[in-house]
C-alpha cells in the first residue's frame, strides 16, 4: 500500500502492535504520567527502515518517548476517499468514523460528495460499423469526513491507521490538513530593536 | 484416526497462518510436513495429464470438513482474520450468498464463489479488532489544548493558517507531484501594522488578498518538496512585512488616484460644500474651520465617504440626501 513518507517512523511499532493484538498478550508500556499540551509523542525502536517486517514474537514491548518539542496542532483534517464501489466505501466510513471515535478525535461532518460518471463512446466493430457503437462508464465515488482539533502525534497516528487499513484498488485517500502557527519574527520590524542598521535589508 | 484429523486440523491452521493457536513447536514442525505422511487411505491421485509421462502428481487429499463446524460462537475473531486475508468460505461461518442468482434461483453459496474472493472485505476490521487496536495506539496520540477550545481563541492565538495535502493511491511510485503545494492564510488584521504598513502591503499582495475575509493567501509550488515550499511562504510573508513597514523616498509621490479609499479631507467635495456655506456669511480662514466643526458638515462628509467608498445603494442615497438637506437648510 503507498503511505505518505512521513509515517515512517511508527511503522515498526504499529505493526509490532497488530502482532501483539493477535497474540493476545498484553504490552508494557513506559508510559510519561504527566503529558504536557504540547509534547511529540514518538517511537524511539527507530531500526533500520525496512517494510518487510518479519513476524517477531517475542513480547519486547515500544516505549514512548515524549520530547520537549511542541506538537504541531491541525484546525481541520480531511479525508477523502475515493472507488469504483459504494458498498465499499460505506464500510471504511464505518470503520474510519469508529476509529476517531475510540481515539477521541471529534468528528465534523461525514458526508458523501456527488459521484463523477466518465463515460466514453467507442465504436463497438474493429472496421467500419460507424452507426454502431458502444458505450462505457466509469462511476467513482467519495466519502468525506472531516475531523477537528487534531494534534500532530495524533493526526500521525490516526491517518497511519486508516491508510494501512485502505482497501486494494476501490479506495483513494487525499487528506487535506490545515495547521495553525504563531509568526515569531514578525511581531516588530527587525530594524526597531537595531536603529543603527535601518538601512540594511532585513534578513529572513 | 484422531491422530489423522488433529494433524490435518493442523495443517490446515498453519497454512492459514493463524498465529494465536498457541502450539507454537508443533505449528513449525508441520509448516513444511508434506502429505504423504498423513494420508494413508481414502486419498484420490489426480488422472495423469499427457505430456509428463510417468510424472505421479501428489495424491491429493481430502479437503475434510470445514473449520467453521469447529467454531465456538465466543471465539476471538481477531485471531482467525488478525490482518487483511481473502475470504475464506471455510474461515468464515456466515452463511453469505453472492452473485446474480440463477433464473428462479437464489445467489450462488459461498463455497467456491469468486465474487465473494474479488470484493475487498472487512472481516479483519470488526468492532472488537478496532477497539482493540485503538486501545493500543491510544499511548501514541495526545491531547488537544483545554484552552484552545473554540476558533476565536485558536484564531488569537494562533493567526496563520498553513494548508497542505497528502495523497495515498496504488501505483508504480509513492509520490504525488500535488502534494508539494503549500497555502498559507492569514489575516491581515493580526499583523503587527500601521496604516502605512497595511495599505502598503494590500498593494504588495494584489489579488491574493480577499477585502471580505481580511484573509491573505499565499501559496507555493514552485520549490520541488513541502518544506521548502511552506519555507519559503514564511519567509514571503516576512520579507512583505518588513517592506510594508519601509518608506520609500517615491512614496512621498502618492496622488489622489493611487489612494486606495476616498478621503474627503482636502477634496473637491470639502471645498465646495465650504464654498457654498461660506457665500451666506463673509468667507474667511477662521470661517471656514468653524463650519467644519458643525454637525451637519461633518454628517456630510460621512455620507459622501459612504458613497464614494461603499458605492451606490438606497440607505446610502438617502442619507447623502438628508445630510445635505440639513447642511443647506432646505
Amino acid at each position: 500500500m503507498a503511505a505518505s513518507m512521513p509515517f515512517r517512523r511508527e511503522l515498526f511499532s504499529l505493526t509490532r502492535i497488530f502482532n501483539g493484538i493477535s497474540q493476545s498478550r498484553p504490552r508494557v508500556l513506559g508510559h510519561c504520567a504527566g503529558h504536557k499540551k504540547w509534547l511529540t509523542i514518538g517511537s524511539p525502536l527507530y531500526l533500520s527502515p525496512s517494510f518487510h517486517i518479519p513476524r517477531v514474537f517475542s513480547s519486547t514491548a515500544s516505549s514512548i518517548t515524549v520530547t520537549e518539542e511542541p506538537d504541531t496542532l491541525f484546525q481541520k483534517v480531511t479525508v477523502m476517499v475515493k472507488g469504483h464501489d459504494r458498498a465499499v466505501l460505506d464500510s471504511y466510513e464505518y470503520f474510519a468514523t469508529m476509529a476517531a471515535k475510540e481515539l477521541g478525535i471529534s468528528i465534523g461532518k461525514v458526508f458523501e460528495p456527488p459521484k463523477d460518471m466518465e463515460r466514453l463512446t467507442l465504436l463497438k466493430s474493429v472496421h467500419i460499423f460507424k452507426k454502431h457503437r458502444v458505450q462505457y462508464e466509469m462511476r467513482t465515488h467519495y466519502r468525506c469526513i472531516e475531523l477537528s482539533h487534531l494534534t500532530g502525534s495524533t493526526a500521525r497516528v490516526y491517518l497511519e491507521y486508516i491508510q494501512r487499513n485502505l482497501p486494494e484498488s476501490v479506495a483513494m485517500q487525499v487528506t487535506k490538513t490545515a495547521i495553525e502557527k504563531i509568526p515569531e519574527h514578525i511581531h516588530e520590524p527587525m530594524w526597531k530593536d537595531e536603529p543603527t542598521e535601518e538601512a540594511e535589508k532585513p534578513s529572513q | 484416526m484422531a491422530a489423522h484429523t488433529s494433524k490435518t486440523m493442523l495443517l490446515s491452521l498453519s497454512r492459514l497462518n493463524v498465529v494465536g493457536v498457541g502450539l507454537p513447536n508443533l505449528s513449525s514442525r508441520l509448516t513444511y510436513a508434506t502429505a504423504f505422511s498423513t494420508n494413508t487411505a481414502g486419498n484420490k491421485t489426480l488422472p495423469e495429464r499427457g505430456g509428463r509421462g510417468t510424472f505421479t502428481k501428489r495424491p491429493r487429499r481430502d479437503a475434510g470438513p470445514p473449520r467453521t463446524d469447529k467454531m465456538a460462537e465466543d471465539q476471538d475473531w481477531t485471531a482467525v482474520y488478525p490482518a487483511a486475508a481473502p475470504f475464506r468460505a471455510g474461515t468464515v461461518p456466515l452463511p453469505v450468498r453472492m452473485g446474480y442468482p440463477v433464473k428462479g434461483g437464489v445467489p450462488p453459496e459461498k463455497k467456491g464463489n469468486l465474487e465473494l474472493i474479488k470484493i475487498p472485505n472487512f472481516l479483519h476490521l470488526t468492532p472488537v479488532a478496532i477497539r482493540k487496536h485503538c486501545e493500543a495506539l491510544k499511548p501514541f496520540c495526545s491531547a488537544w489544548p483545554s484552552a484552545l477550545d473554540t476558533d476565536a481563541k485558536c484564531e488569537r492565538h494562533f493567526p496563520i493558517r498553513v494548508e497542505s495535502r497528502d495523497y495515498v493511491s496504488a501505483g508504480l511510485s509513492l509520490r504525488n507531484p500535488a502534494a508539494r503545494v503549500v497555502h498559507l492564510r492569514v489575516k491581515v488584521s493580526s499583523l503587527n501594522l500601521d496604516d502605512h504598513a497595511r495599505k502598503k502591503m494590500l498593494k504588495l499582495v494584489g489579488e491574493r488578498y480577499c477585502k471580505d475575509t481580511d484573509v491573505l493567501t499565499i501559496t507555493t509550488d514552485s520549490c520541488p518538496l513541502r518544506q521548502q515550499n511552506y519555507d519559503y511562504a514564511m519567509y514571503l510573508l516576512t520579507v512583505l512585512y518588513h517592506e510594508s513597514w519601509k518608506s520609500e523616498a517615491w512614496e512621498a509621490e502618492k496622488t489622489v488616484a493611487d489612494m486606495e479609499e476616498y478621503l474627503w479631507d482636502g477634496s473637491p467635495s470639502e471645498k465646495n460644500i465650504l464654498d457654498t456655506l461660506s457665500r451666506k456669511a463673509d468667507g474667511g480662514e477662521e470661517e471656514r474651520r468653524r463650519l467644519l466643526g458643525r454637525n451637519e458638515v461633518q454628517d456630510y462628509k460621512r455620507s459622501v465617504s459612504r458613497l464614494k467608498n461603499q458605492g451606490d445603494s438606497e440607505s446610502a442615497m438617502l442619507q447623502y440626501k438628508e445630510a445635505v438637506k440639513r447642511v443647506l437648510k432646505i
